[in-house]
């Protein structure tokens, strides 16, 4: 995936001031940065979703706003904040979103029948998703974005709000899904996951990039946190404030 | 240093009414912010109400500044009754409640009840339709005046005020109730069926009603409004009169009346208040889980889109069906079109039969239930069962995204939604026609009515494709689904007419054949309808199919709501 200056400003507020990014085939790619640094803005206009005022994305060779069509056959997508359609249960959703693939009935079935199994959504049954948790409907999310077996998958924090358990899930299924050749871009501000699972590492704040390059590049003798505080500037509390917190 | 937190209590301000007013104003204003042509919908929304209240001033004041007495009462008990039956069931049927103050968001405040119910009511107090009924109402001053003096319109301006907040609390109550009462499913299914027997109930109430107009006069008429006025519907309005034609004992009387009803309301409305507070941590019924079976494919395709291939389209569909009936806020727009479609017809064709049987003294056909009386009357349902599309995609919310990333094309994604609609709807269309040539006795009308039924829906459907493209705005996400934003009511309102105006246009060439074919269209009027509405839906879904694979991105961020 190469992203080639993208920007996009919502009134007189720049969200995304030219973001250029090139993710490898192969690669893990980890696109870190603080609350409303534009992870999610990019991570839109670089799927489709949100058409950037300048710039370009380019998804496999192909441009994803010149021939959204063709592109978009080549990824998959887990957006954040973007409800699914949630009054259908977890079998229907994937069955819904295979066929707009454009898949075969038999093979949606036979990977839709997997996904769940090893997701560990079984027992929900015909648990309509707007009843799932915050990390049953995640991973429904990915199922989603895994039916297809696209080979680049795009995943807007895919381990906010879901407990130890569900995010091991998901860190081994992301991890296979790259040794068999697959690339995943995913955004995050954990910096423990992205330590952990990344070979490339990118950090965004206030719409542009700051740091760019593999893990080792970027973190060199410090711990990714120390380099994440240092970019983006922030402040320890000096305990003067909120004193009346403690009693 | 540090202070002492020992007592909370202490230093804590009261919440106050105002608190929720000034929160509204300023929730409306953030709305406006950097959408310069929302707020522009809104000024010319506003105007327009104001004209139209301003007109009904006049008409409320005419008695008074007339000199004809014997019509105040009249007018003061008519008007204002309707005006307490409009705020009860418009908001249910029509436009929806103006939400833009979540009583779910002060779930987690410590708020008494009394605190929050009176605090959303005076918020609810401050918009348009309440000053445009004010302003309208006040009408009935200038007649108190007119009569009994500087005492009568003071006791008029105290009425006028507790009617208003009559009205107010009447529509709060009733939606909040009917919104916890569609979320229990059997209730829900319970409803359905109430609310279709009362509606086929109002057309003989109607024919018993006009044929009563026809022949009393005004005395009896004078009856009905007196009696009228000693319900909470009339009671607000017609103290002023009251007053002012010498029977001041009556007022101190009917104000009491009005006050208890508002304090019963405001009870009713603060118990089910509560369970939309709670309701929302899950929205969706918590259904009964029988065993999976089948294939995913499988699950997804209800029985009724069975036949559906097994592909895009089909999935399109498939997943639009099980929406209309599992989204509340959609199945509250199918019930209200049964509701609709039903009532309407019956009302306008049987209401004319009314005056017929009365003025030829007997059952012999009349002669104003024509088949052009008919086709009218079928052209506004098939309109209004269309108009629900004119948000289609409003109701997907953000969840349209997964449309989008699949890059359906457009076509193909205006063509499944309107199958998935036709399959609740046309059943309907079908049932609406059966009825009435069951009630005027004219079986041979089934044919053209069924036909114009059709054609005007398959125009709506074009229609409303281009204006749910073109103009989607998205809805809140709240349990309640008759909830809508407040920039976004005066929005609704206008795109509603504009389509209506454009479906009318578009079916018209069905009323036109009617009136030219004459009985020739009792036979050609299913065929050539049938043939109409296909074809005019099909060409509205290519061309907005168009306009939508250009703006698939601009249309989910105008769908998504702003958090």
């Amino acid at each position: 995936m190469a992203l080639r200056g993208l920007a996009k400003r919502f009134d007189s507020k720049v969200a995304v001031a030219g973001v250029n990014l090139d993710v490898p085939a192969g690669s893990f790619y980890g696109l870190l940065g603080p609350n409303g640094a534009g992870k999610t803005t990019t991570l839109s206009m670089a799927v489709g979703l949100l058409r950037p005022d300048a710039g370009s994305a380019w998804v496999l060779g192909r441009d994803v706003w010149a021939d959204p069509v063709e592109a978009k056959r080549l990824f998959g997508v887990m957006p954040d904040g973007v409800r699914l359609f949630d009054r259908l249960s977890g079998a229907e959703l994937l069955a819904y979103h295979g066929l707009l693939r454009g898949m075969d009935p038999a093979v949606v079935d036979q990977r839709a029948a997997e996904l769940i199994d090893v997701l560990a959504l079984s027992d929900a049954g015909r648990t309509l998703v707007v009843d799932y948790s915050a990390g049953m409907k995640k991973k429904i999310g990915l199922a989603c974005a895994l039916l297809h077996g696209p080979r680049l998958l795009v995943l807007d924090e895919p381990f906010e709000a879901v407990d130890p358990v569900s995010a091991a899930l998901i860190r081994d299924i992301l991890q296979r899904y790259v040794t068999g050749g697959g690339t995943v871009v995913f955004s995050s501000h954990v910096m423990e996951v992205v330590q952990r699972l990344c070979s490339h590492v990118a950090i965004l704040a206030e719409g542009t990039i700051k740091r760019v390059g593999t893990l080792e590049e970027v973190r060199g003798e410090r711990s990714l946190e120390e380099v994440f505080v240092e970019v983006v500037g922030g402040r320890t509390a000096t305990g003067e404030e909120l004193s009346w917190l403690s009693r | 240093m540090a202070v002492p937190v020992t007592d909370p209590a202490r230093r804590v301000h009261p919440v106050k009414a105002r608190h929720f007013v000034r929160l509204k104003l300023r929730v409306i204003g953030n709305n406006f912010r950097g959408q310069a042509w929302r707020a522009v919908l809104f000024v010319i929304g506003s105007l327009v109400g104001l004209w139209l209240a301003a007109t009904a001033f006049f008409g409320l004041a005419a008695p008074g500044l007339a000199g004809e007495d014997r019509y105040a009462l009249l007018v003061a008990a008519f008007a204002g009754g309707l005006t307490v039956l409009g705020w009860l069931l418009l908001p249910l049927v029509f436009f929806g409640v103006d939400e833009t103050l979540d009583p779910a968001r002060f779930a987690l405040l410590p708020l008494s009840r009394r605190t929050l119910v009176t605090g959303l009511f005076a918020a609810a107090l401050v918009s348009v339709p309440t000053v445009a009924v004010l302003v309208a109402l006040s009408g009935l001053v200038v007649t108190a005046g007119a009569f009994g003096g500087w005492p009568a319109a003071a006791v008029a301006v105290l009425g006028v005020i507790s009617g208003l907040l009559l009205c107010v609390a009447a529509a709060r109550a009733m939606t909040s109730a009917f919104a916890s009462m569609l979320r229990s499913r059997r209730v829900r299914d319970l409803a359905a069926v109430l609310l279709a027997v009362a509606a086929a109930l109002l057309g003989p109430l109607q024919l018993a009603g006009l044929a009563a107009i026809r022949d009393t006069d005004w005395d009896r008429l004078t009856g009905a409004a007196t009696v009228i006025g000693w319900t909470p519907f009339g009671a607000p309005w017609t103290a002023g009169i009251d007053v002012a034609q010498g029977r001041a004992w009556a007022a101190p009387l009917k104000l009491l009346i009005t006050v208890v009803t508002i304090v019963a309301l405001l009870a009713w409305w603060s118990r089910s208040l509560e369970s939309a507070m709670i309701g929302t941590a899950s929205t969706g019924s918590a259904k009964g889980k029988p065993e999976v079976s089948g294939g995913a494919v499988a699950q997804l395709f209800p029985q009724a889109a069975g036949w559906l291939r097994r592909d895009r389209f089909g999935a399109l569909v498939a997943r639009e069906a099980r929406y209309w009936w599992r989204d509340a806020r959609r199945r509250a727009n199918l019930i209200t079109i049964a509701v609709i479609g039903l009532f309407v017809p019956v009302m306008v064709n049987v209401g004319g039969q009314g005056f017929s049987i009365d003025s030829e003294q007997g059952f012999s056909l009349p002669s104003d239930t024509s088949p052009l009386l008919v086709s009218l009357s079928m052209l506004f349902v098939g309109l209004l069962a269309a108009m629900t599309l004119a948000n289609q995609f409003g109701f997907d919310g953000s969840a349209y995204a997964a449309n989008v990333i699949a890059g359906i094309p457009g076509r193909l994604e205006l063509r499944a939604r309107m199958v998935a609609f036709s399959l609740y709807v046309l059943p309907m269309l079908v049932l609406v026609s059966v009825v009435m040539a069951l009630i005027l006795g004219e079986p041979t009308w089934m044919g053209f009515m069924a036909g114009t039924l059709i054609a005007t829906f398959g125009a709506g459907l074009a229609v409303n494709s281009f204006v749910s493209v073109l103009a989607a705005y998205s809805l809140p996400e709240t349990s309640n689904p008759f909830a809508m934003n407040s920039g976004a009511g005066v929005t609704k309102s206008l795109l509603a007419l504009v389509a209506m105006v454009a479906t009318a246009a578009t079916g018209l060439p069905t009323v036109i054949a009617a009136a030219l074919l004459g009985d020739a269209w009792l036979w050609l009027g299913l065929p050539l309808g049938v043939l109409y509405g296909v074809g005019v839906a099909l060409l509205g879904s290519y061309l907005a199919g168009d306009a939508l694979d250009r703006r698939q991105p601009e249309l989910l961020t105008a769908v998504t709501p702003r958090r």
